[in-house]
């Protein structure tokens, strides 16, 4: 049996106040396997956030089993902590979360420098994701100088920068438009095709029929957790089995739009080598470490 | 990625940080500035004053005692018009014979004269003294001779210029072999060598002015004695006068150092009879010497004071400059740490800021501690130029000191400045680190 990518086993997280002790989440259990698609739903405040910092190491819960592979990570220190966001996960906020006074490329460099791997390869490879979201001409632009759909972009190639394991994005499109969430995840259902495993927290339908499984969490307990059956592809035509027919044109029109927008994307597969080697400290780490859009390679 | 490299690279975005707020950093860094600058230009005023005061003090001699003759107040003068004061021939020989531990002695006669070559006259001051006076005070011909002890012994009308009365008496000529008139004796003075320049030294005899030597003129005291008579008549502001003094000055140099502070005491008891009309002095260059050393770490230490005050202020500037920076850049903080930025990192990042501010204050600083010197002298010569009057009032020291920049206040200086700078940085930068990232990021 193969260690799950992701297992969470009773998981609490209390929040004490002066006044009262806030219970975001009572007893949480379900694994992830490898490579796989989720989309954590559920009302207002019934502790999706909470569930997601966690797995992504920024935040301890109270009680409870948090493993990342083979990792028990909810007793680790908090030098512990910030090694795993900064090797093995790639978060992508609601709000971007962009540091103002740095450029596309700086921003997108910022988890290397933590990781302590920025090299002149790792300096190209900012480059090459920056492309990748097809932000390759504004990499000196300033965050204040981009759209929403721009910023999130830079924020999406800035979680990739460490080639993590893990994707955790918190409401990614919450901010954006329907045109420019498509974009978006049609770069989280590729990044998906090529094994990274996403967890997404959103409320949109529109997001969670794409993902391969939605956990649906209600006052901090999981309510139902099923395989995404109408899931939409759109990537790869052989396996987007259940477009609706009348929809159909309009889709495609909107990915063309997107792959015109993502011409310069195709990844050379020898730069990657050197950002691969030192990277990441988890072995069972895709090994695959191709970013390229399935839908030019 | 190295050690340095991340050094490197934190150094980098730190620059970068700190031109976001180009004036703020101006700001923070005056502080330090004017800490480091301060420390360096007070010591060196400092060091200034008292090598100045040590150098005149030194100048008297430490193996010296000097015995001076004051004119005491008119009212303890009583009515004559002949003034009776100082040393007299009489107590100067039985000090010489009663203390043998005084290698040798040098009676000094000084009165105010006129002096002439041709149609130039110059006032300065008659001094008759023995050839001895030569090694005692320290002098340094330039051209001829000094005094020898045969003119002494025959009375010569030979004289010796100092440089001040050499160059006005005689601008274009050689002076040696001339003879200069002293019109109020009627008599000539053949030249037969001319001083070197002679700095001030420490004021002696109850006055805080330096003593000047640039307009003397030295004759054998034998011939002084001979052409001025016992007493001498002056013209004061239209009354006639006239003062009596044998001796202004004995410049006792004394066997060994060791003796000079016993026989200082020796000196002050014979004379005790001086003691009611207070006409004579007695100055021991040692003690002031002691004094001098003693001021000067008082000195030292206050200026240090202060300058290490000015820093402290500074040291707060950059503390209450970061904590304002922290807060406003929360969310960035927040960010990093989710980014994978451990508390140390967020901790170096700070530091390095406030470290950049402090060192780049700590330069600059220097420079202006360099300059400062300079700046000194020219402030001074700027206001002698404009209010002579008021400059004139000031301590010798003061007047003509050069500030001497403190080798060790530099690095000191500088030493304490990053010291402060990175005192002041840590906290702010703790704070920063100790945020809950989460709570970091919900920051606007
Ligand atoms: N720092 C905190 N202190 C106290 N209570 C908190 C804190 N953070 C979250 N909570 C509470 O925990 C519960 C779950 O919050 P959480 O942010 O996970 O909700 P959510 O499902 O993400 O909601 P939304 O869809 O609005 O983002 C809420 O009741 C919230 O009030
Ligand atoms: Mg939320």
């Amino acid at each position: 049996m193969t260690v799950a990518a992701l297992t969470v086993k009773d998981l609490t997280k209390d929040y004490i106040t002066k006044s009262e002790t806030v219970h975001a989440l009572r007893s949480v259990t379900f694994d992830v396997p490898e490579g796989d698609y989720v989309a954590i739903m559920g009302p207002s405040g019934s502790g999706k956030s909470t569930l997601l910092n966690m797995i992504g190491c920024l935040d301890r819960p109270t009680a409870g089993l948090l493993m990342l592979g083979d990792d028990n990570v909810a007793h680790m220190t908090d030098n512990q902590l910030a090694d795993i966001r900064a090797s093995r996960i790639g978060f992508v906020f609601q709000s971007y979360n962009l540091i103002a006074q740095l450029s596309v490329v700086e921003n997108i460099q910022v988890p290397l420098f933590y990781q302590g791997n920025l090299n002149r390869q790792a300096n190209r490879r900012c480059r090459e994701l920056a492309d990748l979201v097809g932000l390759g001409d504004r990499v000196s632009h300033r965050p204040t100088q981009l759209s929403g759909g721009q910023q999130q972009r830079v924020a999406i190639a800035r979680s990739l920068v460490n080639d993590p394991f893990y994707i955790l994005a918190d409401e990614p499109t919450g901010n954006l438009d329907s045109r420019t969430t498509e974009e978006i995840l049609t770069i989280f259902e590729r990044l998906n095709d090529q094994g990274k495993t996403i967890v997404v927290v959103t409320h949109e339908d529109d997001v969670s029929e794409r993902t391969k499984r939605i956990i649906r969490l209600r006052d901090g307990l999981i309510v139902s957790d099923e395989h995404n059956e109408n899931r939409i592809r759109f990537t790869d035509e052989e396996t987007s089995e259940v477009i609706p027919e009348n929809s159909m044109e309009a889709l495609e029109a909107v990915r063309d739009a997107q792959l015109a927008a993502l011409t310069p994307a195709t990844v050379d597969a020898n730069s990657e080598t050197a950002a691969k080697t030192s990277s990441s400290n988890d072995s069972s780490s895709n090994d695959d470490d191709h970013i390229t859009l399935k839908g030019q390679s | 990625m190295g050690f340095i490299t991340t050094w490197v690279r934190t150094f980098q975005l730190g620059i970068k940080s700190l031109l976001l707020h180009p004036m703020r950093s101006m700001l923070t860094i005056l502080g330090i500035f004017i800490g480091v600058a301060s420390v360096i230009w007070l010591l060196a005023i400092g060091e200034g004053i008292s090598q100045e005061a040590q150098r005149q003090i030194e100048q008297l001699g430490a193996q010296n005692i000097i015995v001076r003759s004051i004119k005491p107040p008119a009212e303890a003068l009583g009515d004559g018009i002949v003034a009776v004061y100082g040393l007299n021939n009489r107590e100067y020989e039985m000090l010489l014979e009663t203390l043998p531990q005084i290698e040798h002695a040098v009676p000094i006669r000084e009165v105010k004269r006129t002096f002439q070559f041709q149609s130039v006259a110059v006032d300065g001051r008659l001094v008759g003294s023995t050839p001895k006076y030569y090694e005692t005070a320290k002098l340094t011909i330039d051209r001829g001779r000094f005094l020898t002890d045969s003119d002494y012994d025959k009375n010569k009308n030979y004289c010796v210029l100092a440089k001040g009365v050499a160059s006005k008496l005689f601008p274009y000529q050689d002076p040696i072999g001339q003879k200069i008139l002293l019109p109020e004796l009627n008599d000539f003075f053949e030249v037969v060598g001319v001083l070197k320049h002679r700095g001030a030294t420490a004021g002696i005899g109850g006055s805080f002015a330096a003593q000047d030597y640039t307009k003397d003129v030295y004759i054998p005291l034998t011939t002084m004695r001979q052409r001025l008579g016992r007493t001498i008549f002056r013209r004061v502001g239209g009354s006639f006068g006239g003062e009596f003094v044998e001796l202004n000055q004995a410049t006792l140099q004394i066997r060994s150092v060791d003796e000079v502070l016993a026989t200082a005491d020796m000196i002050q008891d014979s004379l005790r009879h001086h003691d009611k009309m207070g006409d004579i002095e007695v100055v021991v260059p040692l003690e002031l010497l002691e004094q001098a050393k003693s001021t000067r770490m008082m000195f030292m230490v206050f200026m240090g004071l202060i300058a290490g005050v000015s820093l402290l202020v500074g040291g707060i500037g950059i503390m209450n400059i970061m904590l304002a920076t922290v807060t406003e850049r929360t969310r960035e903080i927040g960010i990093r740490r989710a980014l994978g930025a451990r508390q140390s990192a967020i901790i170096r990042q700070f530091l390095v800021e406030t470290i950049t501010l402090s060192v780049l204050g700590g330069l600059v600083g220097i420079a202006a501690g360099f300059l400062g010197p300079l700046v000194t002298i020219l402030v001074r010569d700027g206001l002698y130029m404009y209010m002579p009057e008021r400059m004139a009032g000031l301590p010798s020291t003061i007047k003509t000191m050069t500030p001497q920049i403190v080798e060790a206040s530099v690095p000191i200086a500088f030493g304490i400045a990053v010291l402060v700078g990175t005192l002041f940085g840590i906290y702010p930068a703790m704070r920063a680190a100790k945020m809950d990232p989460i709570e970091a990021l919900r920051h606007e």
